[in-house]
């Protein structure tokens, strides 16, 4: 009786115990318990990164029961980390990120919808442009924080009145070498308002190319001409642009409110709206970027992580966003605080005139062509109806309709008819006595092999295979793959209907890799034999030191080494001009003609690639034995006949299989064309992996047609080696 | 052909002296052997002569020619190395003709030649195969068909049988013999094999840490050998010699006391090789046997002749009967005893 009771008494404790502690959780913290933590991903540096910090303090002040913790992530990798983390949940709660990107955010479903605390707070507060740009999938999905744009920045004591129009700034009489106006000429990005202002856009309402008809050509040959008569630099950068209104060496600037923090002191300056065309009476109207909180998918802390992006868009988030970070903010209701902050009601008024970049997958592909096309004809290289016509084939091409779905049944056959073929050769085998046999002897040997089998099954084949059959499918992103057939391989092969040598064919292509894969193979087979004879020279002193010194350029890793060499081909700061210069040569501009940017690749690469090359001929010279060179040379052989009919015909064995592998490292050398030429000039000098990297990353995510890619460079490589190790072995 | 002179030739090789000053003259047709064991500078002294190391002073002449600074390929001599340095990655036919293409010779001077010395060393089946298909003996001789081939001023040799079997060692010498006669050639062959020394040379040249120690024809040397180093080094079993006294006529030592006419009065080191003994009743030398090697046809005896250790030939029939522990009598021809100073071991008569 007793006992019985003690055990009804122990689970009703435990029960009551199980359904506190459940309670406990749902309820969230209560005072004294541990706060939760909101993680949030942003890209910010300095000012802007402070203020966040603050903005994080003031938040943890009044709700004591959130910790916001801020983890900076670098600028170049923000997007590809939030598409690998979040999804297995190892995301932010919240992160901060321009609106551009938020179709592709939600449409893999990186995002979740958000539900303001205050609706109408939100409605009233915050421009309906601002609410569109976060509005994806007819839900909202973010807060928008700041507005991103430009405007006009003047030099007070060198244009002294307000600047009205363009004509102005040609009209300001200046000391020599000062530049009337320092932008980015050469970006679409920075150039989209002066189109704008002639009446052309980047994107049409279709969504298509747009800078067509006589604003576009006209816009274009203004610009031409700024360049030519000197008015904006050439070949700028935002480097530049900064560098030259800071040194006064620009009247006036078109740059965002970051540049501002950067000024110097002395400097006299002020901001104004952006000028208008005279010939058009319209004012020069850029893209503005809508930078929000975006509430992360899986979560762990949503409703936290909502509050605090609340708090970080309005009232005193904002305040201190704009007072520290110098941020244009969203909220309408932070404005009448800072109504005597000239400079921020300024950059207020010009994101007013902006244009909120569109959220279409389309705009994001237009940058590089219509980049190109403005590069072309600023540097002279087409005429402005020749440049736009290619700028739009281009943007064409990697935004043409992909191919139509095909039935899977002819694949699905394909590939139940290779299973039966092989299921049947296998059954054949093992039906041979002799077969099974061996087999069953070679058993232990398959156990130890196994882990390793599987090792390089899931590292090597799998990752193959998985690429093979990609390359049947066609989509733009992962989610909306459809299977094509053999459409992209037809389409590469075709040239996609173009010129088959045309620009960004895949026969261009390969015929640049091939000369790229030999040219270079050449260069290390003639650099590392000749430096290794050297090496081999049995009275040279400090052998060691030598050797070690030019085994380095192989023992850094080649992306620092590419990283280096691009600096040294840099127009006006590299290594490679100032050496000319202090020649007497006149600098080069080693990335905008092809056979300079090709040979600023190849003398990278050479210098990456010799090492191996001397390494492996220092060991096969060494298992040459001495006394045949005697007796060459009592034969009457001279050194250089010595080389020819000794030595080199005895590297052979060793070098072929050496050359073999260089080659297929070259054809595959993506970092030192990606990271040196980076294609330039105008994707002549990308090689077939780095057109591969492009279709796939930058054209829109198009995976099939990239695998398609990787396939037949795969096809190229292992057909071409293959002739030529049975070539090898007939001539053995 | 031609003649070849050295004078004074000089070579050191980091702290080692090894060649003291070589003075040689080889004729024209005549095949010379330098013998000398490891380290002597044999092989040194060859390489001088081909150019392969330049002498520190000195001179070297091939004919009338001074060729001491010159390389190797203007001398005009041919070289069999010991490990016979084929070009691996060439054919025979092609390791015989590289030096005559070198030379630019016509093709069809070229097959004519390469056909000639394949059929005077029986390589004509081994045309086509390259040095690794082959075996030392084959190897050996396509190496010497290389040397022949270019029909060179000078033939050297450096020790080029020693990586083959004892038996194929003794039918390549023959061979070489009768290619010297053959040919008419001037050869300089470099061995550390008496054997060798002996059966080829028309003229020996017994080098010691880096000196001249003896030239003569092979039976001189070995008949009068000039000093003690000599006599030890030409010779298998090698010569016996006994520490002694020079007396009015006579050498004494212990066990042993033998008539020499005007023997020098004092220390002497005496030399008999075992080859000149016999075993004879009352012979004056007593010999303690400690150990009997029987051959079949001869025998040898080694022990003791006072507490100097003593070899001596016998006869075949004799090994039976000679037993460990006994003492035998030997005697020796008077022009079979060998004298040497016991300070400077040169010989004395």
């Amino acid at each position: 009786m007793g006992k019985g009771r003690q055990r009804l008494a122990t689970i009703a404790l435990l029960a009551c115990a199980l359904v506190c502690s459940e309670s406990a959780a749902q309820a969230g913290p209560a005072v004294g318990q541990a706060p939760v933590d909101v993680v949030v991903w942003h890209a910010y540096r300095g000012q802007e990164e402070a203020a966040l910090r603050q903005v994080a303090r003031a938040f943890e002040a009044e709700n004591p029961d959130v910790r916001v913790r801020l983890v900076a992530q670098p600028f170049g990798a923000y997007a590809s980390k939030l598409e690998s983390a979040i999804p297995t949940g190892n995301g932010p709660d919240l992160f901060i990120d321009a609106h551009d990107r938020i179709e592709s955010f939600a449409s893999r479903g990186l995002l979740q919808p958000i539900t303001p605390p205050d609706a109408e707070a939100f409605a009233r507060r915050l421009d309906g442009r601002h609410q569109a740009a976060f509005t994806a999938l007819g839900a909202l999905h973010g807060y928008p924080l700041s507005v991103k744009t430009a405007a006009l920045y003047v030099n007070a004591s060198l244009a002294p009145d307000p600047i009205e129009s363009f004509e102005d700034l040609e009209a300001l009489a200046l000391p020599d070498g000062v530049f009337p106006l320092a932008m980015e000429a050469e970006s679409a990005y920075w150039t989209a308002g002066f189109f704008a202002a002639h009446g052309a856009s980047l994107l049409n309402d279709e969504h298509g190319w747009g800078l067509e008809g006589e604003g576009a050509l006209t816009a274009l040959r203004r610009l031409s001409r700024w360049v030519e008569s000197r008015v904006v630099p050439e070949e700028s950068s935002g480097d530049l642009v900064k560098r030259l209104f800071s040194e006064g060496q620009a009247a006036a600037a078109i740059s965002g409110p970051w540049l501002a923090p950067d000024l110097p002191e002395a400097l006299d300056w002020r901001v104004q709206p952006l000028p208008v065309v005279a010939s058009t009476g319209a004012r020069m109207r850029p893209y503005a970027t809508v930078e929000g909180a975006y509430l992360a998918a899986r979560s762990a802390q949503p409703a936290a992580a909502n509050r605090f992006a609340a708090f970080l868009t309005f009232g005193e988030g904002a305040l201190l966003r704009a007072r520290v970070a110098r941020q244009i903010v969203t909220d309408r209701e932070a404005w009448p605080a800072l109504e005597g902050d000239a400079f921020l009601q300024r950059f207020r008024e010009a994101a007013d005139d902006a244009a909120v970049m569109p959220t279409h997958p389309h705009m994001r592909m237009i940058f590089g062509p219509a980049d190109r096309a403005i590069r072309k004809v600023l540097r002279g290289t087409a005429t402005p109806e020749d440049a736009l016509e290619e700028g739009r084939h281009r943007f064409d091409d990697v935004t043409r309709p992909l191919p139509a779905p095909r039935s899977p049944a002819w694949g699905l056959a394909a590939l139940g008819l290779l299973t039966l073929l092989g299921a049947l050769a296998m059954v054949r085998r093992l039906r041979e006595p002799a077969f099974r046999g061996a087999l069953r002897k070679s058993m232990p040997a398959y156990r130890y092999v196994a882990h390793a089998a599987v090792a390089v099954g899931l590292l090597v084949i799998l990752p193959l295979v998985v690429g093979g059959l990609t390359s049947f499918f066609a989509g733009r992103g992962l989610e909306e793959m459809y299977f094509v057939g053999v459409a992209n391989y037809v389409d590469i092969l075709v040239a996609r209907g173009g010129d088959l040598l045309g620009h960004g064919s895949f026969w261009l292509v390969l015929a640049v890799t091939v000369l790229w894969t030999v040219l270079n193979v050449a260069l290390h087979l003639v650099i590392g034999v000749f430096l290794a004879l050297l090496l081999h020279r049995p009275y040279l002193r400090m052998k060691a030191l030598y050797r070690v010194l030019l085994i380095l350029p192989w023992a850094v890793p080649n992306y620092v080494t590419a990283l280096a060499w691009k600096g040294m081909f840099h127009r006006q700061f590299g290594a490679v001009n100032a050496l000319l210069t202090s020649l007497g040569a006149e600098p080069v501009s080693w990335f905008s003609h092809w056979t300079t940017a090709f040979s600023a690749n190849v003398a990278t690469n050479v210098w990456l690639g010799f090492p191996f090359m001397m390494v492996v001929t220092l060991g096969a010279l060494t298992s040459i034995p001495k006394d045949v060179y005697e007796a060459a040379a009592v034969d009457g052989a001279n050194a250089w006949q010595r080389f020819r009919l000794i030595t080199a015909p005895m590297l052979v064995p060793f070098l072929a299989p050496a050359v073999a592998m260089g080659s297929v490292w070259t054809f595959n050398m993506f970092n030192v064309v990606f990271l040196v030429s980076g294609g330039e000039p105008d994707g002549s000098t990308e090689i077939l992996v780095s057109e591969a990297y492009r279709w796939a990353f930058t054209r829109g995510n198009q995976y099939g047609y990239a695998a398609a890619y990787a396939v037949l460079i795969f096809l190229i490589l292992l057909v071409s080696t293959r002739v030529a190790s049975k070539a090898a072995e007939a001539d053995a | 052909m031609a003649s070849l002179t050295l004078r004074s030739v000089r070579k050191q090789l980091g702290p080692n002296e090894i060649l003291r000053g070589i003075d040689l003259e080889v004729e024209d047709g005549e095949l010379v052997v330098l013998v000398g064991p490891s380290g002597c500078g044999k092989s040194t002294l060859l390489r001088t002569i081909a150019g392969l190391e330049i002498p520190d002073s000195g001179a070297v002449h091939i004919g009338e020619r001074d060729v001491t600074r010159l390389a190797p390929r203007e001398r005009d001599v041919a070289m069999v190395f010991q490990s016979y340095a084929l070009y691996p990655h060439l054919t025979v036919r092609d390791n015989l003709a590289f030096g005559l293409k070198l030379r630019g010779e016509k093709p069809d001077v070229i097959a004519a030649r390469v056909d000639e010395v394949a059929r005077m060393l029986g390589l004509e089946a081994l045309l086509d195969r390259y040095p690794r298909q082959m075996s030392g003996g084959q190897r050996q001789r396509v190496a010497m068909g290389r040397a022949i081939a270019r029909r060179p001023k000078l033939f050297l040799f450096d020790e080029p049988l020693s990586n083959l079997d004892a038996a194929l060692r003794a039918e390549v010498r023959v061979e070489i013999k009768k290619l010297h006669r053959e040919l008419g050639a001037t050869m300089v062959y470099v061995t550390h094999d008496q054997v060798e020394a002996m059966t080829l040379a028309d003229r020996l040249v017994v080098l010691r840490t880096g000196e001249v120690e003896q030239v003569g024809p092979p039976l001189e040397v070995y008949g009068q050998p000039a000093s003690r180093f000599v006599a030890s080094f030409m010779g298998s079993p090698a010569m016996n010699f006994v520490p002694a006294r020079g007396e009015a006529d006579a050498v004494k030592a212990e066990g042993l006391t033998l008539p020499v006419r005007g023997a020098p009065e004092g220390e002497v080191l005496v030399g008999i090789r075992p080859h000149d003994v016999l075993e004879r009743d009352g012979g004056p030398i007593a010999m303690d046997v400690e150990v009997v090697e029987a051959m079949g046809f001869e025998a040898y005896a080694h022990g003791k002749v006072g507490a100097v250790p003593f070899v001596a030939r016998l006869e075949g029939d004799r090994a039976g009967a000679v037993k460990v522990g006994d003492r035998i009598a030997l005697d020796v021809a008077p022009g079979a005893v060998h004298l040497f100073d016991a300070e400077t071991q040169r010989a004395l008569r």
